[in-house]
């Protein structure tokens, strides 16, 4: 028992520190050419005015969002998991994310004609979030609806794809209607951005994701008990109805605050915690709940720095980034074993 | 004498579900006990609501009329925090994830007790290894869930309920997938568990050999509804032949067991001793013939230091055999008359 926790304390450490070398290192890296120094000295308010704009008005919020969206996400795709009782469930599966679109969908396709919002107004900003979470939130509450009257999990999680598809179609249909630059917003805004935030946006974000997070620790022991099954559950004294109703709220607002301020990001909810399962080599929430944050810090930090490879001012959109490199590992996780199959 | 006091019991119970807009009702006027330190098998037929009848009995489905009791406490008056503290439930379902420990599935047994965040104190720990040593896991407690046998995976799921540390543990079809000797550990652990720590199991089982062998008290589902008794009680009545007996199928009182009924009985004479003349009967008897002693084919079965000979007697002449498969072959070409 000695030998299993301090080998843990040792993977969480390491983790803990590869999410700080990462943090420093998404500092230091970026589209424009910087040296350590120089991003020392913007940092503490003695660089050049140029280079303090990039750093302390680009690249800190950028990496501190990674941080926070990194974190939220993969918890809440861990949550889905257990909840569903499904490898392959993650915060976009319940419509969540194609909920913050529609949102978003609407404001840019619909709305933004009528007050012509220059690209990039803190105006615009606050609204396509706003938007975002709306459509999000009004997901969750059908989705809760649904999950109060349905006793099998299984119904809610094909209702949510079956409105996540709807969800799409209406998005296509303005889409079609459109004109090209309001299409353009939109496009971007499904490809993600870590960057287009604000500070006073972050300190929302990092609120929501802190209010999503400890309601997900609060409820470790119940989703300990659901790995074995809803009727083991239930007959231990987990009460079925409330506890759904309370993952369900935690997990729609992690991931829908992100979606909402990011824009939709791929992979990372359903992929980290496989990730996360395979390193700690356990299936308690106990462990893997801050092992997944750290874990999910750590892949999102990383993607926003393959993202600003290709340097002379240049970033790649995030979300293909996450996609291009999280596929690979999905991949070589479901292969090496032989398949996720039904269970995880 | 058993003096146990009664653990569960029913008075009048209807058990069924709701559907959207009806009322389907599997069985009523249901009237039942267990006793501490019991062994209850449930058996009956597939659809005659086994599991309806035991989740109705821990709580997990409401009933349709009559009323539960639980250690003399009716069911609904048991707070849903004491419930899981009087009775522990093991179904069918599957473990969602193969990367969990054998340990850890058991202490999920101790949830009632643990605290918020589900970590273990020093008196749970200890009912948890008392849990994996009366079920024989000890050596197992460190191994995946995926990496052990069936039987041990199920014996995983008993130690789970004992750690829960109930007076009654409710068991749906605990002995399903198993081979016949993890079958018969697992329901004489079952029995162990009865008399060693004076528990009270009520566990529902398609295995009539093991339930008749090893059950104290048997719960017999039938379309009337429920005969209760000891397994010989049931057997003398004639009730077990009548739950299960079909055209195919005839039940032995006197052995307890079942056998096929064949339908084209050719008369063969049989003459030898022992087990081999045993063997052979069941041979021939599988492949359509009856013994008859009168009847023109004969089979002789002699033993020598050479082993073991079957020698056929016919109209035609006499042929020899070295094994019982060469015989039936032969036999089976035989035109039936």
């Amino acid at each position: 028992m000695k030998g299993i926790s301090s080998r843990l304390t040792l993977t969480m450490a390491g983790l803990f520190l590869l999410v700080v070398l990462l943090f420093v290192a998404d500092l230091l890296i970026g589209s424009t050419r910087m040296d350590a120094a120089e991003v020392l000295r913007s940092l503490f308010g003695h660089g050049t005015p140029g280079g303090e704009i990039i750093v302390t008005q680009f690249r800190l919020p950028k990496a501190i969002t990674a941080l926070i969206a990194g974190a939220a996400m993969s918890v809440s795709g861990l949550l889905m998991q257990t909840l569903f009782r499904n490898p392959l469930a993650g915060p976009d599966v319940l419509g969540v994310s194609s909920g913050a679109g529609l949102g978003v969908a609407l404001t840019v396709l619909t709305l933004t004609p009528l007050f012509t919002l220059s690209s990039g107004s803190a105006l615009q900003g606050w609204g396509i979030i706003l938007a975002a979470w709306a459509g999000a939130g009004a997901v969750m509450i059908i989705i809760m609806a649904v999950s109060a009257r349905m006793r099998d999990i299984m119904t809610v999680l094909i209702i949510g794809l079956l409105l996540a598809s709807a969800i799409s179609a209406v998005v296509s249909l303005l889409q079609y209607f459109s004109n090209e630059a309001m299409l353009r917003t939109y496009v971007i805004w499904t490809m993600g951005n870590l960057g287009n935030i604000s500070y006073p946006q972050i300190r929302a974000l990092t609120l929501s994701t802190a209010a999503g997070l400890i309601i997900a620790f609060l409820m470790v022991k119940p989703l300990n008990a659901m790995l074995l099954g809803e009727t083991f559950s239930r007959t231990v004294g987990v009460k079925m109805k409330s506890t759904r109703a309370v993952l369900l709220a935690s997990a729609s607002i992690l991931a829908g605050s992100v979606t909402a301020f990011c824009g939709p990001l791929a992979f990372i909810g359903v992929a980290v915690p496989h990730i996360g399962r395979l390193i700690f080599g356990t299936t308690d929430h106990r462990t893997l709940m801050p092992g997944l944050a750290l874990c999910g810090s750590a892949v999102l930090l990383l993607s926003d720095i393959i993202s600003t490879m290709p340097g002379g001012g240049h970033i790649i959109p995030v979300n293909t980034v996450t996609s291009l490199t999280g596929i690979p590992v999905v991949l070589w996780i479901i292969l090496g074993r032989n398949g996720i199959g039904r269970r995880f | 004498m058993r003096t146990g006091k009664i653990i569960a019991e029913t008075f009048d119970l209807s058990i069924g579900y709701h559907t959207r807009n009806r009322v389907n009702m599997v069985m009523e006027h249901l009237s039942l006990e267990a006793r501490q330190g019991e062994l209850v098998a449930l058996i009956g037929r597939n659809g005659t609501g086994k599991s309806t009848l035991l989740r109705t009995l821990v709580g997990l489905q409401p009933e349709l009329g009559g009323r539960v009791r639980l250690q003399g406490v009716d069911l609904h008056a048991i707070g849903s925090s004491q419930l899981p503290r009087i009775v522990s439930f093991t179904s069918t379902e599957p473990v969602a994830v193969r990367n969990i420990r054998v340990h850890d599935v058991v202490a999920l047994g101790r949830f009632p007790f643990t605290n918020w965040i589900g970590s273990l104190a020093p008196d749970d720990e200890e009912a948890v290894n008392e849990a994996l040593g009366a079920t024989g896991l000890i050596t197992l407690a460190n191994r995946s869930i995926d990496n052990i046998s069936d039987g041990e995976r199920q014996r995983t799921l008993i130690a789970r309920s004992l750690a829960q540390d109930t007076a009654l543990l409710v068991m749906d079809e605990p002995t399903a997938f198993l081979d016949l000797p993890s079958r018969y550990s697992i329901v004489s652990l079952l029995r162990q568990l009865t008399r060693e720590q004076g528990k009270c199991v009520i566990y529902s089982t398609h295995d009539l050999d093991t339930a008749i062998n090893e059950a104290d008290r048997i719960w017999l589902m039938t379309g009337e509804g429920i005969a209760e008794g000891a397994p010989e009680d049931l057997i003398l009545k004639g009730i077990v032949a009548r739950a299960f007996e079909s055209p195919q199928l005839s039940f032995s009182s006197n052995t307890g067991t079942f056998s096929f009924i064949r339908k084209q009985q050719t008369g063969i004479a049989l003459e030898g001793k022992g087990l081999a003349v045993r063997m052979t009967e069941r041979a021939l008897n599988r492949c359509g013939y009856t013994r008859d002693p009168q009847a023109s084919l004969k089979v002789t079965v002699s033993e020598s230091h050479e082993g073991t000979e079957w020698i056929v007697l016919r109209n035609t002449g006499t042929e020899h055999y070295r094994s019982l498969y060469d015989l039936v072959s032969s036999l089976a070409d035989e035109p039936v008359q």
